[in-house]
């Protein structure tokens, strides 16, 4: 009877002891979680827009690229080569595919030329024509009004 | 029968622990440590844990504000808006590390006021409250160069005023002055210095005398507010063990405190000014609340008066301990010292109030 009785007892400890110890688990798990969810937002850098407020940006004249010429320009936070081909301005974004140099335009041998590695692009289709990089440059919308060079979508 | 016993599967955490344990003896440090008692009459009101815990909160929100923050006049202050408008949380860790600050410095005080009156810096803890006090003037300069960093009409002029009085200073003030600033005039290199101070030179500093000052306290345990030292016997009471009784109260302080942290940066978050403009003092430039009686001080007196006051008040605090011979504890029995406190908070606090209200 004496012994029932007791084995009762630290059934009924026992149950309160794990209840406590995972009610202390949970207070820490929560404590921790609440602060490292902001800490977590917090690290995560913010998007920061790639335009300028979107639309099309003006990046120079023909003036400054001319005929069988091309330049790296800035477009938002991203380099942008701009060709100005036989079949008219083109567009690319200057970001080399293979290893992320920035290509620059090979007037000599009127190619987009990645200088790291010796990557060579078509002009008019971005398409690679030698070297490593594993894809094409991306294009980018370009138009031309009168003489301006503007990037972008209208 | 002995089989069970030596089968009886141990935790994971049980058996790192005593892996550490055989081979750095930990279990006798963190005894030595954790299992030491409390004086049953000793009442902290948790102060100096909570300074701790906001100095915590401090050091982690502060290293977070460095991710994004730039030190540059031309970019410090677009880098705090940025962070309070387009960092996802960005708000309220900028504004817990505001808040922070002004609780750590209300912590600090009230904690010095508590050792004060309940006359715990009397022997043998001298070199305990001489360290506090450093603490407390190091918190302050955090208060005084963190203030600068958003670059706003505010910072910038509550700088420029507050530096200005360190010319004051008989003698060496030009030479202050220029120390202070990196130069003439508030510029690029006083925030950059600024920004030095207040993230390396401070953390550094107050972390260092920071761990003597609680090693310090363990070596003597808390005192007995009703008993000079020397007439406290060690066996007399067994007192509170401090783990885990006063450590699980010193938790719920702290969960109190995070708690208000939160709610004030919640509902008053921190806010910002027009981008600092060297060239036009905005009306009415006041320091920070924790500034004002010194403020209100310099505007009473002459200027030489209002700075050396001050500079001759800190050491006579520093050295309290040993300027103070009288070995009673009870408040009771030394008048003198408790009047002189008290007046001595009062003209703090008068001033504070008639700082804010001018």
């Amino acid at each position: 009877m004496a012994l029932g009785l007791k084995n009762v007892q630290s059934k009924e400890n026992g149950n309160r002891r794990s209840f406590l110890k995972w009610l202390l688990g949970f207070g820490i798990f929560s404590t921790i979680a609440s602060v490292l969810i902001p800490v977590i937002g917090y690290l995560i850098p913010p998007e920061r827009g790639s335009t300028a407020g979107g639309g099309r940006v003006l990046v120079g004249t023909t003036l400054d690229i001319p005929f069988g010429m091309g330049k790296v320009v800035q477009l938002g936070n991203k380099p942008v080569i701009v060709i100005n081909t036989p079949q008219g301005i083109t567009a690319f974004s200057a970001i080399c595919t293979h290893l992320g140099c920035i290509v620059d335009w090979d007037a000599e041998r009127q190619l987009i030329l990645c200088p790291c590695h010796d990557g060579l692009f078509n002009p008019q289709t971005g398409a690679v024509i030698a070297g490593p990089p594993p894809a094409p440059l991306p294009p980018v919308p370009v138009s031309l009004e009168d003489e301006e060079i503007y990037l972008g979508e209208a | 029968m002995n089989d069970q016993v030596i089968d009886r599967p141990t935790s994971l955490a049980q058996r790192v622990i005593d892996w550490m344990d055989e081979r750095y003896e930990l279990r006798s440090l963190l005894d030595a440590m954790l299992h030491v008692y409390v004086p049953r009459e000793a009442k902290t009101f948790y102060l100096g844990g909570i300074t701790l815990f906001l100095f915590f909160m401090q050091a982690s929100s502060g290293i977070l504000l460095t991710l994004y923050y730039q030190p540059t006049p031309d970019t410090a202050y677009n880098s705090v808006l940025f962070i309070t408008s387009d960092v996802s949380f960005g708000w309220l860790i900028r504004s817990v590390h505001a808040w922070g600050a002004n609780l750590m410095i209300v912590a600090c005080v009230l904690h010095l006021l508590r050792v004060f009156f309940q006359g715990a810096y009397k022997r043998p803890r001298e070199i305990t409250w001489v360290l506090g006090v450093f603490l407390l003037f190091i918190t302050l300069g955090f208060g005084f160069t963190g203030y600068l960093l958003p670059w706003d009409q505010r910072a910038f002029w509550a700088t420029t005023v507050g530096t200005e009085s360190a010319g004051a200073v008989p003698v060496i003030g030009d030479f202050l002055l220029n120390f202070i600033r990196g130069g003439a005039t508030v510029s690029d290199v006083t925030l950059t210095r600024f920004f030095g101070i207040h993230t390396l030179v401070l953390p550094v500093s107050l972390a260092a005398v920071l761990l003597v000052h609680i090693v310090l306290i363990h070596q003597h345990g808390l005192a007995n507010p009703k008993k000079p030292a020397g007439q406290v016997k060690p066996d007399e009471e067994p007192g509170i063990p401090f783990f885990p009784h006063y450590i699980l109260d010193e938790a719920i302080a702290w969960y109190i405190v995070l708690a208000v942290l939160v709610i004030l940066a919640s509902l008053f978050p921190a806010g910002l000014e027009a981008k600092a403009n060297p060239l036009e003092t905005p009306a009415h430039i006041k320091p920070e609340w924790y500034f004002l009686s010194l403020y209100q001080f310099l505007k009473l007196v002459p200027r030489t008066v209002g700075v050396l006051t001050p500079v001759a008040a800190a050491p006579l605090l520093i050295l309290l301990p040993f300027l103070d011979r009288n070995p009673e504890v009870a408040p009771a029995k030394r008048p003198r010292m408790i009047a002189a406190g008290v007046l001595l908070l009062l003209a703090i606090t008068i001033l504070t109030v008639w700082g804010h209200f001018s």
